[in-house]
């Protein structure tokens, strides 16, 4: 179960309006890449991978993720808190101002509203870490580009905390699948499907 | 032509990926740590854009009230330690053998433990565990005090 402790895992403080940075930003919240698709990825996968440590770590990663989440929505909150009426046309703001105020809404950077297609559960091992492995470099790519484009120092230190996560979780699941692969057939990785095949009570511990 | 013998097919077998487990290092200072996103320095890989050590410090408030200076830096310590915490659960995930990080993630979880209910008792509770072991008034719940974690504040 998952249970709430009231404060960011990083702390965001931003003092200046910018609904541009917002609209961008937003992408980490309900985009292709995001850290909600993240989330979603891995507490999904995490019943049935075979080697109970790799679920102990998608939770563990899955739960990281949510809390991501948490940043980028209290990044994208405080940089429209104080917009005005000017604010909202000047700055590109105005198509997502119509359908959500300045409401949280789950979207990507053009529009495209969260969708579960974003991400697979394959029940496969290795599907699905090689899965997790390009979310994590697809997430960095995406906070590699917001680095390039927003120069606010407020900004960008979340950001740049986010992106080093997504180094880290990427070596933790190449790590998971090692472990994956000692557990298995050297010789032929591809025999069997692990989780469907392997599903015996004595393979789950 | 010369084999690479780390690439021998043996132990790396075809169509398949390899990742070199990561040995343990001294981790940084745990406000470091916050910052650069890793408390692991051979885990930060920084991008030309944002270089190590910049920017400086996580923002904060230029505040000149004690009172509100003691519990900001209360808040950054708690969310030092925790953060080390994260990234030392999923280094422990893949390395449960580790006696360093064993070692440290006791003595962190220790310090995290007292800070939560410190708090607590000074200020407000950030875990409902923390109104138990914070001695927090019986006679009011506290659960919805303190600011919202996405309003940027520390009242």
């Amino acid at each position: 179960m998952f249970a709430y402790e009231k404060r960011l895992q990083y702390p965001v403080k931003i003092k200046k309006t910018d609904p541009t940075a917002a609209r961008l930003i937003i992408s980490q919240y309900g985009g292709p890449d995001g850290e909600l698709s993240a989330s979603m990825r891995y507490l999904a996968q995490r019943y049935s991978m075979p080697v109970k440590k790799v679920g102990g770590l998608l939770t563990d990663i899955g739960v990281e993720e949510l809390n991501h989440m948490e940043i980028i929505c209290a990044m994208v909150y405080q940089l429209t808190r104080d917009l005005s009426e000017e604010d909202v046309k000047a700055a590109g703001f105005d198509a997502y101002y119509i359908d959500h105020t300045k409401a949280l809404y789950p979207q990507a950077a053009a529009g495209v509203p969260f969708t579960a297609l974003e991400l697979q559960s394959k029940g496969d091992p290795f599907a699905d870490l090689y899965e997790d492995l390009a979310a994590e470099q697809k997430a960095r790519t995406v906070y590699d580009n917001l680095l390039r484009v927003i120069d606010d120092p407020d900004v960008r230190a979340p950001l740049k905390f986010l992106r080093a996560r997504e180094i880290v979780h990427f070596q933790r699941f190449g790590e998971a699948l090692e472990v994956t692969k000692e557990r298995f057939e050297h010789s032929n990785f591809y025999f069997i499907n692990p989780s469907f095949d392997h599903a015996s009570k004595e393979s789950r511990v | 032509m010369m084999t690479d013998q780390s690439m021998d097919p043996a132990s790396h077998p075809l169509a398949m990926m390899s990742i070199p487990r990561q040995e343990w290092c001294e981790p940084y200072e745990w406000s470091t740590a916050l910052e650069e996103g890793t408390i692991f320095p051979n885990l930060n890989l920084t991008f030309f854009k944002a270089p190590q050590g910049v920017p400086a410090k996580p923002p904060c408030s230029d505040t000149s009230d004690p009172g509100q200076k003691s519990r900001e830096e209360a808040l950054s310590r708690l969310t030092e330690i925790s953060f080390a915490l994260n990234d030392l659960t999923l280094y422990l995930d893949t390395h449960p053998a580790c006696e360093h990080g064993l070692f440290l993630y006791h003595n962190l979880m220790e310090e995290r433990l007292a800070l939560l209910a410190d708090y607590a008792k000074k200020y407000y509770p950030l875990t409902q565990a923390s109104m138990i072991t914070g001695n927090c008034n019986p006679q009011c719940y506290g659960w919805g005090d303190g600011p919202a974690p996405w309003e940027g504040a520390c009242v």
